[in-house]
């Protein structure tokens, strides 16, 4: 029986297109890459492209040619490039469909059986054919390897513990089945930092002892400095993490710079799937210089006109002085929006270890108090100019899923509610300073520990403290160290914590709720509990409030739901228990975020979202239609409309 | 002809016939020895004496000496020096430039008073703008209330020595990007960025003194071992011991431990130098003859190092001391800057300048960069008090 | 002369294995260890923590093991010249320094020739004008530079050279020229970007080598054999430069042994400020980040350098003076 209708339409709309346009596509030579295929050392666009490309339809024609130049950080900021470049075998749009992207097309059946069909004739950057061979051989000789997957399948593939049957159609159709639905699955090819089921096994083989005899292995072994083959092979197949120049990819721009280096170059992938409806190979730019450079220096460097496409580690504070340079310099700043669900978010610990602090926590009237007690607007003012949204840490406007109710519940500014929440806990003693007492007699001090990493927080703690003083509560700002920190969140040491809200806060309801419910170690507010679920059972404490245990409940029924709309009740009832209990005490959203682009960088969105989840920063926004006016022209980019 | 043995007892007789004058009084050997009242001071004069007389020739270590008197005397009294306390911030004037102080007005003698200013905030640049309005005339007052505060946490009081006029403002050296006035954060961070340097030096001091003293003294294997520890510290570049003795602070620590922490790590890592001077020196002065005849009537080492032998260089450890205090306080600095020094809330130089220390910054607001002024300064005239000091504790100038 | 050479090398043996247990217990000091930053810092950016690479990484860098264990496998392998496998850069380690070791080496030499170029004529000055006006001056221009926090000066510079000479903002040259073969052209905007750090490194170098000159100077300016060359009839330039200057040299002859860790250090700072790809940056990631190998094979190869240094200065001092030699063993 056919559930996900909605899926499967816009699954089946993307289907080739040049069948529904009607007209026959001509491929155009790559301008770059003419004199390689007069010397014979390309074969023609016609062999390159799959006989069924995807068609992209730019905003803005483009010219192939040029080179983008980006800041960046660290030599592992090269996976940068494959989370901007965005090809994944299926992906999201920007509004949250799900399309087939390397896949020509995909079949899901009861959201369990799932075949992808390639596209014939499709090969990766080094000419070989990508084929189902490099599906099979990811699946038996890699993840079911227990030499190089020792923990076994990734997560995403197993349901109750169990993975998936694979099959080989045909040469151009796999299929994976489960015995029980996955929703997990399409989203986890389609993230930033995707699963990974394929291999280009015609290069990996040579590191794999099934296919390599050992001596070679060995040569092998001794040349890359590592302990064993499957080392080595772990080591060389990094296609997220790029730093392997030999390495197949399908990604647009293929690494050309071995590390170490300052600087890393990318070339356009001479068989990249996707052409624009012209007929002419994406991507339009040639190549993209990364130039590594210290990040708290990133932004003076932006301000110098030395990037022609920079978001990453500019800030929002940093806005004044990239428009101030904008005068002296080629590019225009402009204000994208981030799409967590809080920019800063207060995580009492229901894990605390203190028993004093641990009821305090566990009390919904406590944190309802603490949140009323906050004065949002004045933080909105003072630090963002009135640019950002208050409230909640909850879905955000866009998302489907969006209720007003969420984001106000609890926020507004109310001191004297916040006194009455208080004095009814018993938190009525006050000291001489009019801080209240504890009922052991010491004063009611939350010490705020953060990973110290910007200034923003403390600046927001600065504001906080003042207002809470106002209802007898103190506060005290502990910046430390990332691991530190979370470390001592993990063993029940911190009292309360500030950090980012829920990462994506535009989710709909084929999303699934890892973020609102204990799943992983890593979430502040309840760590043992989300380490009890992720290493199931073994270690943490099981949940022991009602409504996180109805929390849960409403996650296994997330997994278990027919269809979308099912899915969508179950998530709004998450998000109603959330807005209710006040289990993260969201502070502002919706921050802006400087976005700056060259004047000559045309196909860029002059409004957009820059978010990690779901749309790989420059990701869905296809960076592969990005284009620079050619030197020599006068032509200025038109800011396009939102893409 | 004055040659000839007639001529010469010729002259002796009429020798014999000159006056004579002999002093009736006895012979008094004290009389050679008598000095006028300027000479006995000068000889009567303990080592100390003679120290501060050459340090006052040297100009500018006497000018620096009043500085840092300045200085570390304001420290007492930062709450009243400062126009706002320490934690008052001012939602309406974040990064408001200096005001400064007008004496005139349209010709007028009006007193000391400042322009108010009028704000807008550009909303295409999300720039604020301020601009000084003539008709605004916010006059300053002195001795007057002002913010509340606990003066060392202890009596409340209001007065300031100078503040705002009411409803106005007085921000003599801008405010931060939560509205704090600069100056009085200035102010309140010379408490700590002040005393770290002190304290840091006793340390070290103590350190350098006793491990140099005993090596210099005993000497063998206890000299080969500090000598070996002196030269394994000095080996090694600051930063990895820095960043590893920071890190080692637990995290759970208030921040006045922190503070102390802080200040141990460098005096911890700060005493090779005292002490391979301590050492050097109190080999070559053990020889001495007022050494064994020390250790010759019976005393113990102890004794000798610190009645006899250390009075004798302690001019010299002070002065090597004040040298070494400048770099504490600029060490303090770095640690802000590495992230492993003191943090917000705590309000030093070193915090402040770490605060500057970003493009927005050197840009757009460049009053937030004046905390380096005093600490240049301050750096300045411990120098220079040392070089002064050092110059005058020579025995051979 | 062959006791105290062989007593000083049988000494430096314990020295260095001493520095080096020092080094290993710093770097494993704070907490956790390489993986568990590692693991966090995923965390915070919601990437996916690929759990076969934590494994893998674990047994290589043999972290599951217990200390003393990890401290062997590090040091047999750098006595074997293996420096070792990085876990931040994910490369051997000599490939990682190796890369910038020119560049680091560029940068201290410049600012040791810019600090003695500087620090001499002020030196000298001050020593034969003492407590004139121009000696206050001079003085307190060489002392500012020392009284500045380094790392504000750089970013002051930094930007002040972008808009007024059009520079490009950090880094030892423009980007087109990065991980080029040498040009002409390379080396001049090598030399363009050298002058911010070589100033401000140099910077806090010169006031302590002028107050040790100036110090010395006037010492030995007091002698006899320099009132003697004045009486004879010799200019003073000529009496100066002929007999005190080339002994009050002396100590920084021997001083040069001490200067390798302090210009590593200082340099740090500033290198990071302004983004240089020298091996003071590096070092503070490795040191922030505990990656063993990389951090504490490149601390011993320094450490290593400066206690051979210092063995080379003393035995040239030694060689110049022969009291040194005669000295040690107490007769107490």
């Amino acid at each position: 029986m056919r559930k996900l209708l909605p899926l499967l339409a816009a699954i089946c709309l993307a289907a080739p297109p040049a069948a529904v346009l009607g007209e026959e596509l001509e491929l155009k030579e790559t301008p770059g890459l003419e004199e390689a295929v007069k010397d014979g050392t390309l074969p023609p666009v016609t062999e390159r492209v799959p006989t069924a490309p995807l068609v992209v339809r730019p905003t803005e024609p483009g010219t192939p040619g040029g080179t983008l130049r980006l800041l960046m950080a660290s030599a592992k900021d090269t996976r940068m490039m494959v989370v901007y470049g965005y090809t994944r075998l299926v992906t999201y749009t920007p509004d949250y469909k799900v399309v087939p992207d390397i896949a020509q097309s995909v079949d899901v059946e009861n959201d369990r059986i799932f075949t992808f069909h390639l596209r014939p004739g499709h090969k990766w950057s080094d000419g070989h054919p990508f084929t189902a061979e490099d599906f099979r051989y990811w699946f038996e000789d890699v993840a079911s390897n227990k030499k190089l997957y020792t923990a076994g399948l990734p997560e995403q593939m197993m349901v109750d513990g169990k993975g998936p049957a694979f099959e080989v159609i045909d040469s151009e159709t796999v299929r994976y089945t489960w015995a029980k639905p996955n929703p997990m699955f399409l989203p986890a090819l389609a993230g930033p930092d995707p699963l990974y089921i394929y291999a280009p096994m015609h290069y990996m083989r040579q590191f794999n002892a099934k296919y390599t005899d050992e001596k070679t292995l060995d040569e092998l072994v001794k040349q890359n400095h590592v302990r064993n083959w499957a080392a080595m092979h772990t080591k060389l197949f990094h296609p997220y993490h790029t730093d392997n120049p030999d390495l197949p990819v399908l990604d647009p721009w293929v690494l050309k710079t071995k590390p170490p280096a300052e600087q890393f170059v990318f070339e356009r992938n001479p068989y990249f799937h996707r052409v624009d409806p012209a007929g002419r190979q994406l991507p339009y730019i040639d190549k993209v210089a990364l130039v590594i450079a210290d990040s708290k220096i990133i932004p003076a460097k932006t301000g110098a006109g030395e990037t022609d496409l920079q978001a990453r580690y500019l800030r929002f504070d940093n806005y004044t002085f990239l428009k101030d340079a904008e005068d002296h310099n080629d590019y225009t700043v402009r204000l994208w929006r981030t799409a967590p669900g809080a920019q800063l978010a207060l995580y009492p610990n229901l894990n605390v270890t203190d028993a004093a602090w641990r009821r305090l926590n566990r009390d919904v009237r406590f944190r309802r108090a603490l949140s009323l007690a906050i004065d949002r607007h004045e933080i909105n003012q003072a630090i963002y100019y009135g640019l950002a949204v208050e409230g909640q840490n909850t879905v955000l406007t866009e998302s489907p899923l969006y209720d007003p109710a969420y984001r106000t519940a609890w926020a507004s500014y109310d001191p004297k509610q916040a006194s009455r929440l208080l004095d009814e806990i018993g938190l009525t003693k006050r000291d001489a300073s009019g801080i209240r007492l504890l009922p052991d007699g010491q004063p009611l001090e939350i010490v705020i520990e953060n990973a110290g990493e910007s200034t923003e927080q403390s600046d927001v703690l600065e504001l906080i403290r003042d207002t809470w003083a106002e209802v007898g509560i103190h506060l005290f700002s502990k910046p430390s160290q990332l691991d530190i920190w979370r470390r001592r969140v993990y063993s029940g040491a911190t009292m309360m914590s500030v950090d980012k809200g829920v990462e994506d806060g535009l989710v709909s309801a084929d999303m699934p709720p890892d973020d609102f419910v204990p799943t992983t170690q890593a979430q502040v507010q309840w760590p043992m509990w989300g380490q009890y679920l992720e290493t199931k059972g073994k270690s943490g404490e099981a949940v022991d409030i009602p409504d996180v245990q109805e929390l849960q409940k409403l996650y296994k029924a997330w997994f278990a739901a027919k269809d979308s709309d099912e899915r969508a009740e179950v998530w709004r009832k998450i998000l109603k228990i959330h807005a209710d209990d006040v289990f993260s005490i969201g502070l502002i959203a919706g921050v802006p975020q400087p976005v700056v682009v060259s004047n000559k960088l045309h196909n860029v969105p002059q409004e957009g979202i820059f978010n990690w989840v779901p749309g790989a920063f420059f990701g869905y926004y296809h960076m592969d239609t990005f284009w620079l006016t050619p030197d020599g022209s006068n032509q200025a980019s038109t800011a396009s409309p939102k893409g | 002809m004055t040659g000839t043995p007639q001529a010469i007892a010729e002259a002796a007789d009429r020798a014999e016939r000159l006056p004579h004058y002999v002093a009736p009084e006895p012979f008094d050997p004290h009389s050679i020895e008598k000095m006028t009242a300027e000479q006995e001071r000068y000889y009567l004069a303990s080592q100390w004496r003679m120290m501060w007389w050459k340090l006052k020739r040297h100009r500018l270590a006497v000018i620096s000496g009043a500085v840092l008197m300045v200085l570390y005397g304001s420290i007492l009294i930062s709450e009243f020096l400062a126009p706002y306390a320490l934690n008052s911030r001012h939602d309406d004037f974040i990064f408001a430039p200096p005001q400064h102080i007008h004496l005139f007005q349209d010709g007028r003698f009006v007193g000391p008073h400042v322009l108010g200013y009028d704000y807008r905030l550009d909303m295409k640049t999300l720039k604020r703008v301020y601009t000084p309005n003539p008709a605004k005339v916010e006059p300053l007052r002195f001795f007057c209330h002002g913010d509340p505060y606990w003066y060392w946490g202890l009596v409340q009081s209001d007065i300031h020595l100078l503040c705002a006029a009411d409803g106005g403002t007085a921000f003599l050296l801008g405010t931060d990007r939560l509205g704090r006035d600069m100056l009085s954060r200035i102010l309140y961070g010379a408490r700590v960025s002040l005393t770290i340097g002190i304290v840091g030096i006793s340390i070290s001091f103590v350190i350098g003194l006793t491990l140099g003293g005993l090596a210099g003294y005993y000497g063998g294997w206890i000299d080969s071992l500090v000598q070996r520890l002196i030269e394994i510290i000095r080996s090694f570049p600051e930063l990895p011991l820095w960043m590893a003795l920071s890190a080692t602070l637990p995290v759970n620590w208030s921040p006045l431990l922190v503070y102390f922490g802080i200040t141990l790590i460098l005096g911890m890592i700060d005493w090779t130098g005292l002490g391979r001077a301590v050492r050097s020196k109190l080999l070559a002065l053990r020889e001495e003859d007022f050494a064994t005849a020390a250790m010759l009537m019976g005393a113990s080492p102890r004794r000798i190092i610190v009645r006899h032998l250390l009075p004798s260089f302690m001019s010299h450890l002070i002065a090597s001391a004040t040298l070494s205090i400048p770099s504490m306080i600029l060490g303090e600095t770095a640690l802000s800057f590495l992230g492993l020094g003191l943090r917000p809330p705590i309000t030093s130089w070193g915090v402040l300048l770490n605060e500057a220390q970003n493009i927005n910054v050197v840009a757009l607001y460049p009053w937030l960069m004046l905390p380096v002024v005093p600490v240049i300064i301050t750096v300045l005239a411990f120098n220079f008090l040392g070089d002064g000091l050092r110059d005058a504790a020579d025995p051979y100038r | 002369m062959f006791h105290y050479i062989m007593r000083r090398v049988l000494i430096m043996i314990p020295t260095l294995i001493v520095i080096s247990a020092v080094i290993f217990t710093i770097i494993k000091l704070p907490p956790g260890d390489y993986l568990s930053s590692y693991i966090e810092t995923l965390r915070q950016s919601h990437e996916a923590v690929d759990e076969q690479k934590i494994a893998f990484l674990r047994a290589q860098f043999h972290l599951d093991e217990p200390a003393w264990k990890q401290y062997l496998y590090w040091v047999s392998g750098f006595i074997r010249g293996d420096l070792g496998y990085s876990a931040l850069y994910d490369l051997p380690v000599s490939q990682v320094v190796g890369d910038k070791l020119l560049l680091t080496f560029i940068v201290s030499f410049s600012t040791i020739v810019f600090t003695w170029i500087v620090a001499f004529p002020i030196g000298v000055y001050s020593a034969t004008h003492q407590y004139s006006l121009s000696d206050y001056g001079l003085t307190l221009l060489g002392f500012l530079g020392l009284a500045t926090p380094n790392f504000l000066l750089a970013l002051v510079l930094l930007y002040f050279a972008n808009v007024h000479f059009g520079i490009s903002i950090g880094g030892l040259m423009d980007p087109q020229y990065l991980d080029k073969p040498w040009t002409i052209a390379k080396g001049v905007s090598v030399l363009k970007h050298l002058w911010i750090p070589v100033l401000v490194i140099g910077a806090a170098g010169t006031a302590g080598m002028i107050r040790r000159l100036r110090a010395n100077l006037l010492d030995e300016l007091q002698k006899q054999y320099f009132v003697t060359a004045r009486a004879k009839g010799l200019s003073p330039f000529r009496a100066l430069i002929k007999y005190p200057l080339r002994m009050s040299l002396n100590p920084f002859i021997a001083d040069i042994g001490a200067l390798l860790p302090h210009v590593i250090s200082g340099a740090a700072v500033v290198s990071v400020v302004l983004s240089l790809p020298t091996t003071g940056p590096m070092l503070l990631d490795a040191l922030r980040s505990q990656d063993m190998y990389l951090a504490g094979s490149f601390l011993m190869f320094m450490a290593a350098l400066t206690v051979v240094g210092v063995f080379l200065s003393d035995l040239a001092l030694a060689w110049l003076d022969p009291r040194i030699r005669l000295e040690g063993g107490v007769t107490r």
